[in-house]
């Protein structure tokens, strides 16, 4: 299922801050890009985290290869801005003029979502521009920003083609909702933790996704999930014989079972909350990435994560081509 | 200086750091401590978990405080010397509220449904943080509460929530919203144009742009709201006052995570230069790492290279075909917990002098009630309140 999902050319990852949204992005870029497509992974605004754990240095206002068939760009709402009135005031020395008034400053922070939309305007120019007469991109993966409303971006082409009276805004506003709405083009992601307040607001996300917004869903990602479980027995008879071990081993016997006692817990609380994101969400893929246990979260480890999503998304799509 | 001494010596103790890291559980925590030590305590809280909300007694959205009930905690087994009221920060209330407050009656619902009021109020950058900040000032001015802990909003940067009062009082520069309450402006650019010929050129192409209505909009909001704008910068005077005051700490919250703890570490170094200095580090979510005492070993660390050794312990103790799959599992969190306390020296080093850092470790179990939040107190002040 994953796998058909791929296959679209626009990717937008959302998620709320802390649950490896990011990390997710990269590894997803960095999959498709095995998967041969010409891929370019957009960071927004000043975030600069993604095009770091693609390799890129320096900067990247403009699509910059990190690797054979990935590039990557950040896009921030100003300067996009900017770059729109540059094709339509096309004389440098004014757009100088307008840019540095404290009108137009103002302007750009007062007008409702105007930078968000730019935002998504430059993505939607991204995904539709042509090079040589086919896409520039097979494949674009947008890391959203992670703001306390993961979809503030994604709503405002549809605000802005609504508050903005008939003019080139709202045009272009509503070419964008239109790629944003269809189903063969994009795919928006959904990146959580199997924890209390992550699902709650997955499930608020894609209500507002599959209901208002009008969207297609790709994919649930859930990330870090523990899976080991020890059994209560084990555990207890563990307890018991530290107390009767010498001083050396009971400390480490201890401690062997309270690892094993966190990592069964880990694991019962992210099942609970699976079971209720799988209740919950039934239209689309629920893919689950491990929890890693290492020092540094590095690219080696990205690599890992990117072909456990692969995994994940061929498993998914064997099952489904069964049946149930 | 030990954390409850910081929270002892301060009236506002303000929750900081990045999203997703349990701050809402730690301000609830440090609250509940004041609460149990016979502080009269409130915590402003912005986004909490279902459960933690209704043990805070805050089933829903509303504006105002909340008493906790005594029979809350004796059904916990807690006896507060004190009391303990939430609230919830409800940021479109707040500011319809001031609407309310400052705009006469007749021009109320004009700008309750101006489409640029709606972004100013729900998604303007900082303008969640204001409220907080909004709400704040009002308790702190209330002398109902002498404990006052706030939970910032889920931004990227927690700066945001700091600047939030100068990011407003910019944006709402009088100098500027001048041009916008001139009545010709929603007619629209007209008279500029007549000042500029090039303005005037450069105006017309971006409300070709953009369509005229926004324009229109925004001058019709300031010239609603004039009332409103004449005393706004007293108010982000006072907000800046507070949050300077002497009897103000930031309590910064982070998890060990290489990200989370990065912008910790920018934030602190910039709080400073705000002049709001970071006065305590609350680490949530720690994993402690092994170390056996040193006797009779040539090294006191335990780690992957070990793993036969441990499962060899573990299977002469137990018996149990689980060995080796409880000592991979112990070696697996001993290699989180390594770079955990790696990262966490690192920061440490950057700290000023005499900051109290405290531990709490990654409980495998959500924190929702008055019962586990006062679990916390072990780790974030080495002792449970005295009760």
């Amino acid at each position: 299922m994953l796998g058909a999902t791929l296959d679209r050319r626009l990717h937008f990852v959302v998620g709320k801050g802390g649950v490896g949204k990011t990390t997710v992005a990269a590894a997803l870029a960095r999959l498709l890009t095995r998967r041969g497509r010409r891929t370019l992974a957009v960071e927004v605004d000043d975030a600069r985290r993604l095009s770091a754990l693609l390799g890129a240095s320096g900067a990247t206002g403009a699509p910059t290869p990190v690797a054979p068939g990935l590039s990557v760009v950040a896009v921030e709402g100003r300067a996009a801005l900017e770059e729109y009135l540059g094709l339509i005031i096309p004389v440098k020395r004014l757009l100088a003029t307008v840019f540095s008034s404290r009108i137009y400053q103002y302007f750009v922070a007062a007008a409702p979502g105007l930078k968000e939309l730019m935002t998504v305007g430059k993505i939607w120019y991204e995904t539709t521009r042509l090079e040589g007469g086919r896409p520039a991109w097979d494949a674009v993966v947008v890391d959203a920003p992670a703001t306390g409303h993961s979809l503030q971006y994604l709503r405002m082409p549809q605000a802005a083609r609504d508050t903005f009276g008939a003019g080139l805004v709202q045009r272009e506003a509503a070419k964008v909702v239109e790629l944003l709405r269809d189903p063969r083009t994009t795919a928006v992601h959904l990146v959580t933790l199997a924890e209390e307040m992550p699902v709650a607001e997955t499930l608020e996300t894609h209500a507002q996704l599959v209901g208002p917004l009008a969207m297609p869903v790709g994919s649930v990602i859930v990330n870090r999930v523990h899976h080991r479980r020890f059994s209560p027995a084990v555990l207890a008879a563990l307890r018991e014989a530290a107390k009767r071990a010498g001083p050396e081993e009971r400390a480490l016997v201890r401690a062997v079972c309270e690892r094993a006692a966190e990592e069964s817990g880990w694991s019962d609380i992210n099942a609970a909350h699976l079971a209720r994101l799988r209740a919950a969400i039934r239209d689309v893929p629920i893919v689950e990435l491990p929890f890693l246990f290492v020092e540094e979260f590095d690219r080696a480890e990205l690599e890992r994560l990117s072909r456990e999503l692969e995994a994940a998304g061929a498993e998914r799509a064997a099952v489904s081509a069964v049946g149930p | 200086m030990t954390l409850g001494e910081l929270v002892a010596r301060h009236q506002i103790v303000i929750s900081a750091g990045s999203g997703g890291v349990g701050k809402t559980t730690v301000a609830a925590s440090l609250a509940l401590w004041g609460a149990l030590e016979g502080r009269r305590a409130v915590v402003l809280t912005i986004d909490p978990a279902r459960r933690l909300a209704s043990s805070l007694g805050l089933e829903s959205l509303g504006s105002g405080e909340r008493d906790i009930p005594a029979e809350h905690f004796r059904a916990q087994g807690l006896v507060p010397k004190g009391t303990l009221a939430a609230m919830m920060l409800d940021q479109k209330g707040a500011w319809d509220a001031l609407v309310e407050r400052h705009a006469p009656p007749e021009a109320r619902d004009r700008i309750l449904t101006n489409h640029f009021y709606q972004h100013l109020s729900q998604s303007f950058a900082g303008s969640y943080e204001y409220m907080a900040i909004e709400q704040l000032c009002a308790l702190a001015e209330s002398g109902r509460y002498d404990l006052i802990v706030v939970d910032t909003p889920p931004t990227r940067h927690a700066l945001d929530f700091l600047e939030a009062p100068r990011r407003i009082a910019d944006f709402l520069d009088r100098k500027i919203i001048k041009w916008f309450v001139r009545p010709y402006f929603s007619a629209g650019w007209t008279a500029l144009r007549a000042m500029n010929r090039t303005a005037g050129f450069l105006l017309r192409r971006l409300e070709q742009a953009t369509g005229i209505a926004a324009l229109a909009e925004i001058s019709d909001f300031f010239s609603s709201m004039s009332g409103l704008f004449e005393n706004f910068q007293t108010r982000i005077d006072r907000a800046h006052e507070i949050l300077r005051a002497p009897g103000t700490a930031f309590v910064l919250v982070s998890s060990p995570e290489e990200q989370v703890l990065g912008d910790a570490e920018y934030l602190s170094s910039r709080m400073a230069g705000l002049r709001m200095p970071l006065k305590g580090v609350v680490l949530n979510r720690v994993h402690a790492e092994f170390r056996p005492a040193r006797r009779g070993r040539s090294r006191d660390e335990i780690g992957p290279e070990d793993v036969e050794q441990v499962a060899d312990t573990v299977a002469r103790i137990v018996g149990a075909p689980e060995a080796r799959e409880l000592a991979a599992n112990f070696v697996d969190y001993q290699v989180l917990a390594r770079g955990e306390s790696l990262r966490i020296e690192q920061f440490r080093a950057g700290l000023a002098r005499g900051v109290p850092v405290v531990y709490v470790p990654n409980f495998a179990r959500d924190v929702h009630d008055l019962a586990s939040l006062a679990g916390m107190h072990a780790h974030l002040f080495g002792t449970r309140a005295a009760a």
